[in-house]
């Protein structure tokens, strides 16, 4: 284990990413000053203070070799689990989640570490098995990344955490399919979305008279279901399981091409959008600065992204081509999730946006990975 | 640390590809959110804009003041006045089902009918509109005001505030004009709306009298004003400059009603009559407008408005006095020998009969087998069309009836506006019945006979009226043959006392009397009042001053229950099958004013019961009009202060006395009792 940033590893820091990065972290804070205008409390100081913190670790993950970071795959995932497991014994409970721990002033989120944690260990699993003369995997072969992932997502799926399980599904299936699965699989997958897609269809769209011959929706609890259909016709219901997402278009649409202004919006000023500082932040961002600046925001996330695969791209070795693309993927979907709930294309699910959205958790795990991709990058020379 | 072989570190090719691909696929994402983005922000951004406006912009209504009711010279009869209400808003209302309204309940001695009916309201309010405040006790009592206050700290969610609420200054006074008010139900609401009106759940409508009728120009038009909200609906002040200028639209107050009733007039007559139930109505002869009117006994529509209890509901629906009924057109009654002028006009327009047209009474009068007696069994001798009048003898209208028929008379109250609705229109009424021979084939088993004819032409058998319609035909004998659509209300003004609309004098129409039969009739009746013998002769010698006056008048005695071969006595007989006592009459007689119509139900007799009632109020009219020549006329405006020494009794003690009221007897006085045997 070696505590050092040797001279040769300078030329290798990813600039542009951190750049980037920082970037959106610095709009974040901006954003979170206007969403957390009067007589709120001013929530930014203290998410300055996370952006802090989540710096010095990236520093220090920087300082460790990843190679001692893949060694340690095991052990970290191994603690994760237990975290998850602790949690049911001695988690606090807010919001019908049993998701968090108190420590002190914190509150800790287990579930976002995870993520970390199944993103290095699935890229330990692809790292150790790999077969050059057998480069895409069969359904046999696939049992370890399934069980890597398969784990903690039925753990956090019980807590219950929708939202957090399935960035978990959706990235350890990009990492998945990133180390190439036989096409018969690809084909299993493609049809298993047609037919979920078939079923929405079924339950929610189609007009039939009632009863509604219901597939899978008299399956759900009441409020998943609330979910869908909220999603799906968010007027239907504006008091209700609709408000939330009816209310987000409603601010998003009203920014128009320029935006209200800063501190200037209504819907946020006004707060007709509850978590508008955590998982709805992008609204307020939308509402404020209009469709331009949206754009730009995307530009940077997708810089972000690209300068991720592109540390993958350079990688020494295996374990880090895997990991940064677990990392990406694991941005990708969030990112991709949060905005596109916000904007009225997803259902709503707990995701926050990282790096813009509130939260301790969710800073430090974000600057964790970035961390790793920096690492990554910096040592791509290294033997 | 083992050296790495070549497979398992470097990326392969196709790994680097799959890079792409990756990328690719990311930037796929991103480039879908830009598309809804898009199609949010540009192609539908002025949609959500306004809605975002629609959003925290509420419109708060502005109420619009009531229009007061004034009397004839002013004097404000009916206004506002504040009140405190409670309130609960059930968004702030946390326990309120466990704590607040239990708490509530207690304070405010709910029972439990009381509190499930705050209980589902509040509930409805938490679905529908869970910050729209509730109310939940209207017009609180210093003493309950003060208990709220005392324990604000628990009673989360509920607050008191200053709401206007009607006061009615005259309280049972008039009631039955003035009408009420309650909240509006949800059928009317959508009735209402769906016509253009603009009311909201929870407002108070007009009911009856003034306050329906003229509920549209009472009640003015509403503002709004426009607030920024937040999402729990709270106001947020600062942010209203963003509103512009037409955030205010003032409302505009309704009209004031200017009514005829000149209140010192009406103080008399509701001083001077006696009973506890019956009417009183003076109207202007030349005019239609009424001038006085009593309806006893009345309600408080100050409760009906406020918090009526249903225990209160019940006792005033089920009080066998109604004093929900509106006695001077809303119920009718056999007229008695006030009848008589019709009957008489009658018999002189059939030509068979002339004022001097002599009948001999000797206490009754034979039509076939049976015999119609008159109130004096003795019998009056021979008498012309003048004293008939005078002493109501009933033989001399039999002759008439047994002569001419039925039908000449009806025709001749028909004319007169009997049987027929008024057309006053502010208040109900019923039509009354004016027989004739073609109502009783309908009507009556084995169709008309003569002996209706005779019951008829002294007031009695199926006759009936209401005192509004005797007083029209008392003023149209008195003017000359004019019936006038009777009104009260002489005009709407605005806020700054200007007249929006005048009402004139309506004409229903000319009812063809020549003027000998006029004059003779206004004889007979002069002589009931100004000559000794006459049946109101001692109630205007003790009641009117001015000697020289002459009146003009007809006193009755209308019988209700069929009596029996034995004359009771009236303490002898139950309240409700007491006579009706009844004056009619004008003054002066030479150059007619006003008419007046005195009912004592179930009061005795006409000369001692209803006619001193009527003299006062006489009286007391050219007193007020010597006095107002001379004096100048009153500030307006001034509210009304009670001054009946006399208070009208209230349902209770209505309840409670009504069978031991003493016949206010003057002795002595003859009386005229209008007795029809109809078996």
């Amino acid at each position: 284990m070696q505590l050092r940033i040797e001279r040769r590893m300078v030329p290798h820091i990813p600039w542009g990413l951190i750049i980037c990065v920082l970037a959106v972290c610095l709009l974040g804070i901006w954003n979170l000053a206007s969403a957390s205008r009067p007589p709120l409390a001013p929530v930014w100081s203290s998410q300055a203070l996370y952006l802090g913190l989540g710096m010095v670790a990236v520093l220090v993950v920087c300082l460790v070799d990843y190679r001692w970071i893949q060694r340690m795959a095991l052990p970290i995932y191994a603690a994760n689990i237990l975290a998850l497991i602790a949690l049911r014994f001695f988690g606090h409970t807010a919001k019908g989640a049993e998701s968090w721990f108190i420590i002190g002033p914190f509150r800790l989120q287990p579930a976002e570490f995870m993520k970390i944690g199944v993103v290095l260990m699935l890229a330990k699993v692809y790292h150790d098995d790999f077969r050059p003369n057998e480069p895409s995997y069969g359904l046999m072969r696939l049992w370890k990344p399934v069980l890597v992932f398969g784990v903690p997502f039925v753990l956090v799926l019980v807590q219950p955490d929708l939202g957090t399980a399935l960035m978990i599904g959706l990235t350890s299936l990009t990492v998945i399919l990133f180390g190439k699965v036989r096409w018969y699989l690809v084909a299993t997958l493609v049809a298993g979305v047609l037919a979920g897609a078939i079923i929405i269809w079924n339950d929610y769209i189609r007009e039939v008279p009632e009863p509604r011959p219901t597939i899978v929706r008299h399956h759900l609890k009441k409020h998943q279901s609330q979910r869908i259909s909220g999603w799906l016709d968010p007027e239907a219901d504006l008091r209700g399981s609709g408000y939330h997402a009816a209310q987000s278009k409603i601010a998003v649409g009203s920014g128009g091409v320029s935006g209200k202004g800063w501190r200037e919006g209504t819907q946020t000023g006004l707060r007709f959008l509850p978590e508008q500082h955590t998982d709805f932040i992008f609204s307020v961002w939308a509402e404020e600065h209009g469709f331009v600046m949206c754009v730009l925001l995307l530009l940077l996330y997708g810089a972000i992204f690209i300068f991720g695969l592109g540390v993958g791209f350079n990688a020494r070795d295996r374990f880090g081509a895997f990991v940064a693309v677990g990392v990406v993927a694991m941005l990708f979907w969030q990112v991709f999730e949060n905005i596109g709930m916000v904007i009225g294309l997803l259902p709503v699910t707990g995701i926050t946006l990282p790096l813009m959205s509130y939260g301790g958790s969710s800073m430090m795990s974000v600057m964790l990975s970035v961390g790793l991709l920096v690492n990554i990058s910096m040592r791509r020379h290294m033997f | 640390m083992t050296p790495p072989t070549l497979g398992n570190t470097t990326p392969g090719r196709e790994l680097k590809r799959r890079f792409l691909w990756l990328g690719l696929a990311m930037s796929l994402g991103l480039v879908m959110l830009s598309i809804q983005l898009y199609r949010l922000q540009i192609t539908r951004g002025d949609e959500y804009a306004a809605k975002s406006v629609a959003n925290f912009v509420k419109e708060v209504r502005l109420r619009a003041d009531r229009g007061v009711i004034k009397d004839a010279r002013g004097t404000i009869l009916v206004d506002s006045r504040p009140s405190f209400d409670a309130f609960i808003t059930p968004a702030f209302c946390t326990d309120c089902f466990e704590q607040v309204i239990p708490r509530l309940a207690e304070l405010l001695q709910w029972d439990a009918d009381q509190r499930k009916k705050v209980e589902d309201t509040v509930r409805m309010g938490r679905r529908n509109a869970p910050f729209q405040p509730v109310p939940v006790r209207v017009d609180l009592t210093r003493d309950e005001y003060d208990r709220l206050a005392a324990r604000r700290d628990i009673l989360d969610g509920v607050e008191v505030a200053p709401v206007p609420h009607r006061f009615y200054r005259t309280n049972t006074v008039l009631s039955h004009v003035l009408g009420y008010m309650n909240e509006i139900t949800q059928e009317e609401l959508e009735r209402l709306n769906a016509d253009g009106g603009r009311y909201a759940l929870g407002d108070y409508i007009g009911r009856r009298g003034l306050e329906r009728y003229f509920e549209q120009r009472l009640r003015g038009q509403d503002g709004v004003r426009k607030e920024v909200v937040n999402a729990r609906g709270q106001t947020i002040e600062e942010l209203n400059v963003k509103l512009g200028d037409n955030a205010v639209v003032p409302p505009v107050a309704g009209s004031n009603l200017v009514l005829s009733i000149d209140m010192r007039l009406q103080e008399e007559a509701e001083r001077a009559f006696p009973g506890a139930t019956g009417a009183v109505v003076a109207i202007d002869v030349n005019t239609g407008f009424i001038k006085a009117l009593v309806s006893r006994p009345g309600f408080d529509p100050n409760l009906l408005t406020g918090r009526v209890t249903p225990a209160q509901m019940a006792l005033l629906s089920r009080d066998p006095l109604e004093p929900m009924v509106n006695r001077v057109a809303a119920e009718h009654y056999s007229p008695g020998s006030t009848f008589k002028v019709v009957t008489q006009l009658a018999a002189y327009k059939s030509g068979s009969f002339r004022p001097e047209t002599m009948v001999s009474c000797p206490g009754g009068y034979r039509l076939g087998a049976r015999t119609w007696r008159c109130h004096k069994d003795s019998g009056h001798g021979l008498m012309d069309g003048y004293n008939a009048m005078k002493t109501s003898c009933d033989t001399w209208f039999y002759k008439v009836a047994d002569t001419i028929g039925l039908d000449p008379i009806g025709e001749m109250g028909k004319a007169l506006g009997l049987g027929a609705p008024t057309g006053i229109n502010v208040v109900a009424e019923v039509p009354g019945i004016m027989p004739t021979s073609a109502y009783h084939d309908k009507a009556s088993p084995g169709g008309y006979t003569k002996g209706m004819a005779l019951n008829s032409a002294i007031g009695q058998g199926d006759n009936n009226v209401t005192p509004l319609q005797l007083a029209l035909v008392y003023a149209a004998i008195a003017n000359g043959g004019t019936l006038y659509k009777p009104q009260m209300v002489q005009r709407l003004e605005n806020l700054d006392g200007q007249v929006i609309e005048e009402f004139k004098p309506e004409v229903v129409r000319r009812v063809d009397i020549p003027r000998a039969h006029r004059d003779a009739v206004v004889e007979g009746l002069v002589k009931v009042a100004q000559e000794p013998g006459g049946t109101a002769y001692r109630a205007r010698m003790a009641g009117i001053s001015d000697k020289s006056m002459k009146v003009a008048a007809k006193t009755g005695t209308a019988q209700v229950a069929r009596l029996g071969t034995v004359r009771l006595k009236t303490h002898q007989m139950s309240y409700f099958e007491r006579d009706h006592a009844w004056f009619a009459g004008f003054a002066p007689a030479d150059k007619p004013e006003l008419a007046i119509v005195v009912l004592n139900e179930h009061g005795g007799h006409g000369g001692s019961d209803a006619a001193p009632t009527a003299m006062a109020v006489i009286q007391k009219y050219f007193d007020l009009k010597k006095q107002d020549a001379t004096a100048p006329p009153p500030r307006p405006n001034q509210p009304y202060t009670p001054s009946v020494s006399r208070r009208a009794p209230s349902a209770d003690e209505a309840a409670l006395t009504r069978g031991v009221l003493p016949p206010a007897q003057l002795p002595g006085d003859e009386e005229d009792d209008t007795r029809a045997t109809a078996d």
